[in-house]
């Protein structure tokens, strides 16, 4: 019996080496996909894979389970202006490049700052909205930090990789790197940090009143900064969405789905 | 006292979405199971053959396997064919599923292939002769002599792997599989009009506590219905 | 003649533990074999039941060639089975199923074996009844009617080789093969083992016994032969071999035992 199972292995293994020996061809196909263009291969398939993350208001669900967001629904538009269908997958952040060079998203369009790591492994939109990176602290310190320069003395807790982060090196506070701004928050709450750098979108979702960090606020402004849909390297999409940019605001397609947000203070006009 | 009339307030919203996440949780657990079990058996008939260049390539994999991170196995297998070449997974939930799959069975067939190989070779060799010298076959030594001795040999180490399986299904999420770690952590940002909540993230401890017990009260009572014997 | 051995070889690797090997027996008759530890007594019982597989010589049960090393090596496993049948086989260390109680010990071969019989279909419940009545039998016969439902590590040493000596009864074999029965055993419980052998031996079972126990061996068999690096250098009666030895080795043997 010993010997039929083994036999029975080989046989795996080999179905197994065959099916490597399948993505040798494939390799080949990457090529006559990479002279096929970016374009050409989302509307081969007929979908556009928008790799996201929950992040209200850009992009969340609704009651019925349905993304929505002011990302999402550009985004929506955008597939349509494409003639293909949409679909968003939910990423983990810090995996967004992996993802789309890996084909499983075609692009990231989820309240993307657009800093030097963003635009240098990525084509990138023009900017369509402004950002700005803040300073969350504990609600009763607040006045004593209200200034960059009275902030040195705090020990910050900063997304790895992010705008925040990059603020924090150019103010010289002293910072830990921590996996996602929401964890960067959960240190300031049990303070294990005094202090926090976030966007500032998500600094009115995530603290003060009526959330779950009610002891916490935030005040000085940082920099401004924006917001960008992120490409794959050499995508012709790029430039298919700033078009479609230039005519939504145009059109005030762009405006009215910035209102219905609440986010159209922050608009690029 | 506020924080606990919030969680009140919020926990018809929150129990829903961990229970989806755990639900996830459980089929990545359970169809890890059903493929590694068996394929598991395979891989140790494979690392004991007598034909050396099977055994050699099975123990190659087995290393390979239980050598590196299943971080970054999940990584290699769901990301790695579309960066050399085509993306076969897709960027839906069923793909990032599928591929989950295959990184769980495989590594856990290989560390329940080396629990096989020690319970096999741990029942006396005596046993087999004496089946034999008593006329009987060589499957019925191993159906009605070797098997039971065998899974009583192997239950405490297999409770022990299975158990820390429940809690690594959590590593699935590094390619985004929305299980139940997942799903508490996105109230910490927002997620259902929930936001800025951490203690759904903690509660998942709860659903990892409750299954574990369970499994531990399964495999206490395998153990006792296995201790008649020695 | 039932049992006659010719000229029995055996090798592991470099090490040659049988060396030309040979001796017959008569139905009925008790043989012993002596010897000191490392003279191939073991491997020769394991080459005589199958477990191992000779290099050169013959095996003929009952003047017919049971096995030839000569033969193809690859003989099909079913026949070695029905061959083996023919013999029992009796352990040093038991070797008892521990997840089968007394009496399932004694019955899971019968019963195995029940199930390739033409009738077993129709007549299934008197098959079984009929075994579990054999084993009920037999096991009184070792003394073991009050254990039948004891699991074996609930059981002494002594118990141990006597339900492992009923459960090779069971398959009523033509001759049956100890291998030291009484070696694992501490000294006192050595009796109660070589009590049912000779109470075998009194209702005639042919027996192929090794073991270390001079004076049991002297009263209990027929016939004795002493085995020395792989040959045999000296066989007869009980009285021939450890009486009037002839033979320097068996001697020195007989000696060293004899001290202590």
């Amino acid at each position: 019996m010993k010997k039929l199972l083994a036999l029975l292995l080989v046989c795996v293994m080999a179905i197994s080496f065959a099916a490597c020996g399948n993505t040798a061809p494939a390799t080949d196909n990457s090529e006559t996909a990479a002279a096929q263009s970016d374009l050409d291969y989302i509307k081969e398939k007929g979908t556009l894979v928008v790799g996201i993350t929950d992040f209200e208001p850009m992009d969340y669900k609704d009651d019925q389970g349905n993304w929505i967001g002011f990302d999402a629904d550009l985004a929506k538009a955008f597939a349509e202006s494409l003639g293909v269908n949409i679909e968003f997958a939910e990423i983990e952040w810090g995996n967004k490049i992996l993802e789309l060079n890996g084909k499983s998203i075609d692009c990231v369009w989820n309240g993307m700052t657009l800093t030097d790591e963003v635009t240098s492994s990525m084509d990138c939109s023009v900017p369509y909205c402004n950002n700005q990176q803040v300073v969350v602290v504990p609600a009763e310190k607040a006045a004593d930090y209200q200034t960059a320069d009275s902030c040195k003395e705090l020990n910050f807790a900063v997304e790895e990789g992010s705008a925040g982060e990059d603020m924090a090196k150019e103010n010289g506070f002293n910072y830990t790197a921590v996996k996602d701004q929401a964890t960067a928050v959960m240190e300031v709450a049990s303070g294990t940090s005094d202090a926090a750098i976030i966007d500032s979108l998500m600094a009115a979702a995530m603290v003060g009143e009526g959330t779950g960090y009610e002891s916490l606020t935030y005040t000085v402004g940082l920099n401004s900064e924006e917001y960008g849909v992120g490409f794959r390297k050499g995508s012709e999409l790029k430039a298919m969405l700033d078009k479609f940019f230039e005519d939504a605001k145009a059109s005030g397609q762009l405006e009215e789905i910035a209102e219905k947000y609440g986010v159209q203070a922050a608009l690029i006009k | 006292m506020q924080l606990i009339n919030r969680i009140i307030e919020q926990f018809p919203i929150v129990f829903p979405a961990l229970n989806m996440g755990f639900l996830q949780t459980l089929k990545l657990f359970a169809i890890t199971l059903v493929g590694a079990l068996p394929l598991g058996l395979i891989i140790s008939f494979g690392s004991m053959t007598k034909f050396k260049p099977i055994s050699l390539l099975t123990r190659v994999v087995v290393w390979i396997v239980r050598g590196s991170p299943l971080m970054l196995q999940l990584m290699i297998i769901y990301y790695l064919p579309g960066l050399v070449g085509k993306n076969i997974w897709g960027g839906g939930e069923s793909g990032r599923f599928i591929a989950a799959a295959i990184a769980f069975i495989m590594n856990y067939a290989c560390y329940f292939s080396e629990i096989y190989r020690g319970g096999i070779q741990g029942v006396p060799v005596g046993q087999q002769e004496a089946g034999q010298v008593l006329g009987l076959t060589k499957t019925q030594v191993f159906f009605k002599v070797t098997l039971l001795q065998m899974v009583k040999r192997i239950v405490p180490p297999m409770s022990n792997e299975i158990i820390t399986l429940v809690k690594d299904t959590s590593l699935a999420r590094i390619i985004a599989l929305q299980e139940i770690i997942w799903a508490g952590g996105a109230f910490m940002k927002s997620s259902h009009g929930i936001q800025g909540q951490i203690w759904p993230l903690f509660f998942t401890g709860v659903y990892y506590l409750a299954f574990c017990g369970i499994l531990t009260l399964l495999f206490g009572y395998i153990e006792k219905k296995l201790s008649y014997f020695e | 003649m039932i049992l006659e051995i010719k000229d029995l070889y055996k090798s592991f690797g470099r090490t040659d533990v049988l060396k030309g090997v040979s001796f017959s027996m008569e139905e009925g008759e008790v043989l012993s074999i002596l010897g000191s530890s490392g003279s191939g007594k073991t491997t020769l019982l394991r080459c005589i039941n199958f477990l191992e597989r000779a290099d050169k010589g013959q095996i003929l049960l009952d003047g017919e060639l049971l096995f030839d090393a000569a033969e193809e090596k690859t003989a099909k496993a079913k026949e070695i089975r029905k061959k083996q049948l023919n013999f029992g086989l009796v352990f040093q260390d038991f070797n008892l199923f521990p997840q089968y109680s007394v009496i399932e010990n004694v019955m899971l071969a019968p019963k195995l074996l029940a199930k390739e019989a033409p009738d077993f279909k129709t007549n299934k419940n008197h098959i079984y009844e009929e075994i579990r009545h054999n084993a009920e039998d037999i096991l009184d016969r070792v003394g073991l009617s009050e254990k039948l439902d004891n699991y074996p590590c609930k059981l002494s040493g002594g118990q141990k080789q006597r339900v492992s000596i009923a459960r090779a009864l069971a398959l009523k074999p033509r001759i049956l093969f100890f291998d030291e029965p009484t070696s694992a055993l501490d000294p006192e419980l050595t009796g109660e083992i070589l009590k049912v052998i000779r109470s075998l031996a009194a209702q005639n079972i042919t027996m192929v016994i090794v073991t270390h126990e001079i004076d049991f061996a002297y009263s209990v068999s027929d016939k004795i032969i002493f085995m020395s690096d792989g040959v045999v250098i000296e066989s007869g009666t009980p009285d021939e071999v450890i009486n009037n030895s002839s033979n320097e080795r068996t001697k020195m043997f007989l000696q060293k035992l004899s001290e202590k």
